[in-house]
């Protein structure tokens, strides 16, 4: 039996759809059998993030109104094979169109046969999140370091609580360290002081995401981005390893500490 | 005969009747009848609780009293039926301090976010942190272990002297009573120990909290 993992924010265009697809290309790396859930249904983006857009036949909607069987929906990746498949979201209908209950049962069908279930959560508090929100196991809530994001982030926090969705962790994506450094920026610990729930994992802000986002490769795969590299180590957190977060501050008395015990060096 | 030997008054639980010792009984029963008659519709269904002070009343006076009451379609509210002998205990302005100690009290023991909202009647105490965006409302006092972001509003029905507390204290906007006041635009120096929020010459004044 698999683990089913929503993706949220609540703010729109924080990384969600991105972190889903290199979420998802990142266990399939690692072995794992991934099946990913475009729950946006209407404004889907999920296929064209993965490059797998033009070998869409039938949609969630399809699977959930009985036009097709799951498995006849759910679309390979180029790479990985039968080890990740996308279950696209409808894109001419609207977001009511699917009502949790209907979510939950397929779900629970998904997750017999796939390690994991991520599904990409609409932006909004409405129908669509209600939806993506439901028969999942875990929530991931993605925001940046912007007081918007964050305040949307704790609203998405309280309406999980709320559905009993509990002890969700968090993302930081697009951290820019040098901002950060020159007080511009929210620090990870602004955002921990406020939201109070565990930090997954710290994206730093980077160009390659765009250009792999672009190609339809998630960056999880390039081994020389940092970006890649902060989403592998989220990979394996999911996995149950305890690996430190990157290192940003790379100077000062606790890196050559870390570095003189060994635990966690800079990149 | 008049206010001071019978009086009727309202608050939030229904009506609370007081008969004072030391008036003629048979005006008491008059002017009681009299003035639920004249809003027998608005009395109706009430729920009330009789207070009996200054004095011994006997079991028939008190039994009247009652009847009357029921007479007019009232409920008695008989938790405590007090028979009161100390009159100034129970006098004029004290008696509302004594209401207000009485108030209810709201345990909250977790973090409010931001679209949250508490609305309580009474005290709220909350063993967490209120968000920016999350929202107090209570007719008594606000407690915070923990960090007050978002909005407070204490003494909602005109308590004046209420207070809002907390371990940090630096909400987006304070509201005491019909009194508002709102963060500084400019950034301001975290606050370095717990602080509580009155007003103080028609003003909220927040000040480090010593007791």
């Amino acid at each position: 039996m698999g683990k089913v993992i929503v993706v949220t924010s609540g703010k729109g265009g924080v990384g969600k759809t991105t972190t889903t697809a290199n979420l998802g290309t990142g266990l399939a790396e690692l072995g794992r059998k991934v099946c990913l859930v475009d729950a946006d249904i209407g404004l889907r983006n999920l296929d064209v993030v993965l490059g797998l857009e033009n070998r869409i036949v039938y949609d969630l909607l399809d699977v959930v109104e009985g036009n097709c069987r799951v498995r006849q929906a759910l679309i390979k990746d180029k790479q990985f094979g039968d080890g990740l498949v996308l279950l696209p979201a409808a894109q001419t209908r609207e977001k009511d169109a699917v009502k949790p209950e209907q979510m939950r049962e397929l779900m629970t069908q998904l997750k017999k046969d796939y390690d994991y279930v991520i599904v990409d959560s609409p932006a909004g508090i409405e129908h669509g999140f209600k939806n993506a929100i439901a028969g999942a196991d875990m929530a991931v809530v993605v925001t940046t370091p912007e007081v918007s994001a964050v305040r949307d982030a704790d609203r998405i926090v309280g309406l999980l609580e709320a559905a009993e969705l509990y002890d969700p962790k968090l993302i930081i994506n697009r951290l820019r360290p040098d901002m950060v450094r020159k007080g511009d920026m929210m620090d990870i610990e602004d955002i921990d002081d406020i939201l109070a729930i565990p930090i997954l994992g710290v994206i730093p802000d980077d160009e390659s995401i765009i250009v792999s986002t672009n190609k339809g490769e998630p960056v999880v795969t390039d081994k020389r981005s940092r970006s890649g590299q902060a989403y592998r180590n989220i990979v394996r957190r999911l996995e149950g390893e305890d690996i430190p977060l990157m290192d940003f501050q790379e100077h000062g008395v606790v890196q050559w500490f870390r570095k003189f015990i060994g635990v966690g060096g800079s990149r | 005969m008049g206010k001071d030997a019978c009086q009727i008054k309202g608050n939030r639980n229904g009506l609370v009747i007081t008969v004072s010792y030391g008036a003629e009984f048979l005006d008491v029963i008059t002017f009681l009848k009299q003035k639920l008659s004249s809003a027998q519709d608005f009395f109706a269904g009430a729920s009330v609780k009789l207070f009996f002070e200054g004095g011994e009343f006997s079991s028939d006076e008190v039994d009247a009293v009652e009847r009357l009451i029921e007479q007019f379609g009232m409920t008695l509210d008989r938790k405590p039926p007090v028979m009161m002998n100390d009159q100034s205990a129970y006098a004029g302005e004290d008696r509302e301090e004594d209401e207000s100690e009485d108030e209810n009290t709201l345990l909250v023991r977790r973090t409010i976010r931001s679209g949250q909202q508490i609305y309580y009647d009474g005290n709220v105490v909350i063993m967490g942190d209120v968000n920016p965006g999350a929202e107090i409302v209570c007719s008594g006092d606000i407690l915070v272990l923990g960090s007050l972001r978002g909005v407070a509003h204490a003494g909602v029905g005109g308590k004046v002297d209420a207070s809002v507390f907390a371990f940090r204290l630096e909400p987006t906007q304070l509201r005491i009573a019909h009194y508002i006041s709102r963060a500084p635009d400019e950034k301001l120096p975290q606050p370095m120990g717990p602080e509580i929020a009155r007003v103080v010459e028609n003003l909220i004044q927040i000040s480090a909290y010593t007791h």
